[in-house]
């Protein structure tokens, strides 16, 4: 056991020492800071995307509508710091309860839905979050227009240290999501996604537990929102929109569900590579639809676990793979 | 023990359970046969929770249960099995326990989010007495396997042992030989015992008669619905309208 630890240390240094200076490498190399803000953003998409994980990798309840979340912490925020000036250090944090307590009430009568029906709410859901917000009451959030922000004082404009304030909160969220889905919480929403009938004879509360699942995916993209507003200091309706959705969820089933390699994964390829077509943006949703039936219909586990399958079968355990098809087949 | 009176369950028009009342002998091997269709599952399911008797009653330990819902039943001490194979497949054979263990367990979600060191015993606690579980029937071997990788006869035994992890005081066991080979059923029979040792009460669903004649001690025969008799297998087997129902047909 010792020996192993002992051997991991090298690689773990590698890791970190590849992680605190990867935003300098990539200044150097592109010569802007251009890479090192879309590295800030996928930080903050790693939170969000880590909130659909815990809903939809491990509890089994798709959301088709979870920018809503992401747009009205953001929204939430800045708007109190517009209209009230409140200064954010107690913005943020209504930003990230906010989104908590609508998906909270939200998963009260959608705990109750099947597959195909809780996506047609999720979708109703962020519709109705993107009216709202574009053509509001009395025009309080400036409708189509978007609203702008501040920045956090202390990180100003400078990405690298937004780069390293982003990585410390990503690896705390890391971090709790590495405790819950360990717990006895983790447990039961993997039982309820692999067969809800039979959790319920084993006496877990699957209502309960997938409110409890929507309630803290909320928070987390609730939470990513509410500082992207700070961070690129303007905020619209369109965030709301169907397509931010879809980005979450083809970043965490192109990354693969249940992991977090999976997610950091998803997160950077996904962001990466829209930087890399940009000037095809028109077709961004076509790209989506593309990628996600090239992992729904070729690698079931995504990136993450066709790597994984694949370092298993060079080793010779040929089981795992076909374990995995089977079952998704079962989850589904 | 537990105890049902004129429990009724309609589905539309068709009575499927009609006014069954039956007292369970504690600590023995109960069981309930009848012919295809005779309502032997529904009946089951009104137990467990799964579907509300349209009428009756189901007392168990003095309390009524006939309106609670599966998972506070699982917690009165009520644990079941069932006739198609439901483990939790993706997870592994001691996973499937310790999810089986959940009613049992006391650390919050709070608890559970940071970690707390209550917590961390808690489940390591829980990890010792899975496995406790998985060797009291065979399957410590297998226990970070998937459950998907067991042998069918292994998952028959995966799906008793994580029901008795909830503690439960009453095991409704649907149909645990069906698919199992001549050797695993003999098996199965010694473990039937084995669990009575631990002051467990069984209901027993099941079709291969030679088994049921063999462990029981108390059988009920349900026949369209209704309990056509009750007895030990001695006078079930010596019983005409049993014997009718059974070798007469629907005709």
């Amino acid at each position: 056991m010792n020996s192993i630890k002992n051997k991991n240390i090298p690689k773990y240094l590698i890791y970190t020492v590849l992680i605190l200076a990867l935003p300098f490498l990539i200044q150097m190399i592109s010569g802007t800071t251009y890479l090192v803000m879309i590295l800030c953003i996928s930080l903050l998409y790693m939170i969000a995307v880590t909130g659909l994980d815990l809903l939809f990798g491990y509890s089994g309840q798709i959301s088709m509508g979870h920018a809503a979340f992401f747009t009205i912490g953001a929204y939430t925020t800045g708007l109190l710091n517009h209209y009230f000036d409140m200064p954010l250090w107690l913005t943020i944090p209504i930003g990230c309860i906010l989104p908590t307590i609508i998906g909270t009430i939200l998963a009260i009568p959608a705990s109750k839905l099947k597959f195909h029906f809780l996506s047609l709410a999720t979708i109703a859901f962020g519709e109705i979050t993107y009216y709202f917000l574009y053509t509001s009451p009395g025009g309080f959030t400036f409708d189509f227009k978007g609203i702008g922000a501040k920045p956090i004082s202390f990180l100003g404009q400078n990405y690298i240290k937004w780069y390293f304030f982003l990585l410390v909160i990503t690896i705390i969220v890391f971090v709790f999501k590495t405790y819950l889905v360990n717990s006895k919480v983790g447990r039961n929403f993997i039982a309820i996604r692999e067969n809800t009938h039979a959790a319920d004879g084993m006496g877990i509360n699957v209502r309960k537990y997938k409110v409890i699942a929507f309630t803290v995916s909320a928070f987390l993209t609730g939470l990513a929102g509410s500082i992207y507003v700070h961070f690129i200091q303007y905020i619209s309706p369109e965030s709301a929109q169907q397509k931010q959705s879809v980005l979450f969820l083809t970043m965490l089933l192109f990354g693969g569900t249940t992991s977090i390699p999976g997610t950091i994964i998803g997160v950077l390829f996904i962001e990466f590579l829209l930087e890399l077509i940009r000037p095809l943006q028109e077709y961004q949703m076509l790209i989506y639809g593309i990628m996600l039936l090239v992992v729904v219909v070729a690698l079931p586990g995504g990136i993450y676990g066709g790597f994984k399958d694949l370092a298993a079968k060079i080793r010779g355990r040929k089981k795992a793979g076909t374990d995995k098809t089977d079952g998704k087949a079962n989850a589904g | 023990m537990i105890e049902t009176r004129n429990v009724t369950v309609r589905f539309g028009g068709l009575t499927a359970v009609n006014d069954v009342s039956i007292k369970l002998l504690p600590n023995k091997i109960n069981s309930l046969i009848g012919p295809n269709g005779a309502g032997k599952t529904t009946f089951f399911n009104a137990i467990s929770g799964v579907i509300e008797p349209d009428e009756g009653e189901i007392i168990f330990k003095g309390e009524h249960i006939e309106k609670k819902k599966g998972y506070q039943i699982c917690a009165a001490g009520i644990s079941r099995t069932y006739q198609i194979i439901n483990l939790f497949w993706q997870m592994s054979v001691i996973e499937n326990v310790m999810v089986g263990m959940t009613t049992k367990l006391k650390s919050n979600f709070w608890q559970s989010l940071f970690s707390t060191k209550f917590e961390k015993n808690e489940e390591k606690e829980a990890y010792e007495k899975a496995m406790e579980y998985l060797r009291f029937v065979g399957l410590e071997d297998y226990a970070h396997a998937r459950s998907s990788s067991l042998s069918y006869g292994n998952q028959r035994l995966l799906e008793i042992v994580r029901a008795m992890a909830s503690g439960a005081e009453l095991l409704l066991l649907d149909e645990p030989a069906a698919g199992m080979n001549s050797t695993e059923k003999r098996e199965l029979d010694v473990l039937l015992e084995r669990i009575l040792d631990r002051g467990i009460t069984i209901l027993l669903v099941e079709h291969d008669m030679k088994l049921v004649m063999n462990v029981s001690d108390y059988i009920f025969v349900m026949y369209h619905g209704a309990l056509l008799a009750e007895g030990v297998p001695e006078e079930i087997q010596a019983n005409p309208e049993v014997i009718e129902a059974y070798l007469g047909g629907d005709e």
